[in-house]
């Protein structure tokens, strides 16, 4: 599994750097960012942190397409990809697990992962691919393997959790977003989904972007954190040097 | 006890037609959350391009394959052009954008064919059938009515379900957004929805036009009495389309036929007011809410 290409011969692109720069997005009169530059080097967890309201979620909704950009500009490998629709950025290889765990609920399990794998259309092609790939999702999430024919509406809370970001990575992204995965899970849960977030990165390299309100959570297994203040980055840092940093912690982060 | 027998098939029959607008309303309802007022007006459209065909070629069958072909374009054209810039925009503008395509389109068959009525051939012979020497009150082409549309509402409930198209379609019903973010191209599923809408419209428009003759306005009253079929059997649930299709066929069979012809329009508007102010959603609407 240490590959990024896979063990069924479908080429996928290796991670990605991932940039922004002065990126100002809003909602209407509301500017959510307010010019924020944050980089992402390949293969890393950069964690994003900071109160409610700080701009996290829109960051990460700029980045994947489904807010459009004022300005500024958004950087996969170097390349600048701001403006682009979700499909398009989604086909470029950025994968977004939105806030609120966004399975399709009506679906049943093996047809979430199937969605997923649409972004990637050399895989979707061929069938032999496709079992390869649902093969290898259920390998790597047991769970999931067990419930394959079940609606997601079923699913609990991890479980759903462990799907959508099952589903994101059905097409081999180089980059994944994830917006506060552990919101609404048990402690327990929690600390699974985590772990699951370090595995990913260990296993297949690929780049990762996690907002979090967990920041103690979070800063343990990121290598950066970036903290967000009013749509302004008011630090960023390696992950353990914030951890550190009391006086930072206690004011913007709540610990 | 015959005549009860005569009744409920002939019902069967054209329950199938509201059944086929039925479905289409609901495609088009599960992908854009629009009423698409203009199904009537596009299937009368593809109905006299039918009639032209067939006079030109002299063979049904080409008429009826063209009449189809023709809906499919019909609806993605009508996607493309008139309800894409609407999408998003509050309800109201649908609603007239639709309706004024369906008066765009009613009076382009008024300009083009006055409101002449005009007699449309059946696929079979219209000699009612007999069991033995009772007369069941429906003909060889009613039979091939309602073959006509379960056949291809079973395609559709086939394609939708095990092909990757159909996925990507209910995928970008269901939620959008989560779509979206997977690469699927709404937008496209969009329009392939309204073209398949455009497709089932078609088919109703020539499966009907023998008994009501074609005009300008043939459609309306089979638009109202599908819509109603449609929101008796709950607007998100094809399904219910058929169902309540057929039970509006042949319920509207029995009040024509036990009541009187000039009732049937009013019993339907009846039915129509009954299920709105007792189940709003529709008698198979499931209980659970569409999450957004």
């Amino acid at each position: 599994m240490n590959s990024p290409a896979g063990t069924h011969g479908v080429q996928a692109h290796g991670p990605s750097s991932l940039a922004v720069e002065d990126l100002v997005a809003g909602y209407g009169e509301v500017l959510a960012l307010n010019s924020v530059t944050i980089t992402a080097d390949a293969g890393t967890i950069t964690t994003v942190l900071g109160a409610n309201g700080a701009g996290k979620t829109t960051l990460l909704r700029a980045i994947s397409g489904m807010v459009r950009p004022r300005s500024g500009r958004v950087l996969l490998d170097g390349a600048d990809r701001a403006g682009r629709s979700p499909e398009d950025m989604a086909r470029a290889g950025i994968a977004h697990v939105p806030e609120g765990q966004g399975v399709i609920a009506e679906l049943t399990v093996e047809e979430n992962l199937r969605v997923g794998m649409m972004a990637r259309p050399g895989i979707a092609r061929r069938r032999a691919d496709r079992a390869a790939a649902l093969a290898e999702a259920y390998e790597r999430f047991g769970p999931l393997a067990e419930r394959r024919r079940r609606l997601a509406a079923t699913l609990s809370g991890g479980e759903r959790q462990m799907l959508v970001i099952a589903r994101a990575l059905m097409a081999r992204p180089r980059v994944l977003l994830l917006d506060e995965p552990s919101l609404g899970l048990a402690p327990r849960v929690m600390t699974q989904v985590m772990d699951m977030v370090v595995r990913l990165s260990r296993e297949s390299g690929i780049t990762i972007m996690l907002v979090e309100q967990n920041a103690r959570a979070a800063l343990a297994i990121a290598d950066r954190g970036v903290v967000l203040n009013l749509g302004r980055v008011v630090a960023a840092a390696d992950a353990r040097a914030l951890a550190a940093d009391v006086a930072l912690r206690h004011h913007y982060l709540g610990f | 006890m015959v005549e009860f027998l005569q009744f409920t098939l002939s019902g069967i029959s054209f329950g199938m037609i509201y059944a086929a607008i039925a479905l289409s309303l609901v495609l088009i309802w599960r992908g854009t959350r629009l009423l698409n007022f203009a199904q009537g007006g596009m299937a009368m459209f593809t109905t006299f391009i039918a009639l032209e065909v067939i006079y030109h070629t002299g063979s049904y069958w080409a008429g009826f394959v063209v009449a189809l072909a023709a809906g499919l374009v019909l609806g993605a054209v009508a996607e493309l052009t008139v309800i894409r810039p609407v999408l998003g925009k509050p309800e109201l503008n649908a609603v007239i954008i639709t309706i004024g395509l369906l008066i765009l389109l009613e009076g382009l068959a008024g300009i083009f064919y006055s409101g002449q009525y005009r007699s449309f051939p059946a696929a079979f012979s219209i000699t009612g059938l007999r069991a033995g020497s009772t007369p069941l009150g429906v003909s060889r082409f009613d039979v091939f009515v309602a073959v006509a549309v379960l056949a291809t509402t079973l395609l559709l409930a086939v394609g939708f379900r095990y092909t990757s198209a159909g996925l990507r379609m209910r995928a970008a019903a269901f939620n959008a957004t989560v779509a979206r973010l997977s690469g699927i191209r709404v937008a496209r599923v969009i329009t392939v929805g309204w073209a398949l809408a455009g497709l089932l419209g078609a088919l109703a428009g020539v499966l009907v036009s023998p008994s009501t003759f074609l005009y300008p306005n043939s459609m309306d009253a089979i638009f109202v009495f599908g819509f109603t079929a449609a929101v008796i059997g709950g607007l998100d649930s094809p399904a219910g389309a058929v169902i309540g299709g057929l039970l509006l066929g042949v319920a509207l069979s029995y009040a024509g036929g036990y009541l009187g012809a000039n009732v049937t329009s009013l019993v339907a508007l009846g039915i129509l007011i009954v299920v709105l102010m007792l189940r709003p959603a529709g008698i198979f609407s499931g209980a659970q809410v569409r999450r957004v």
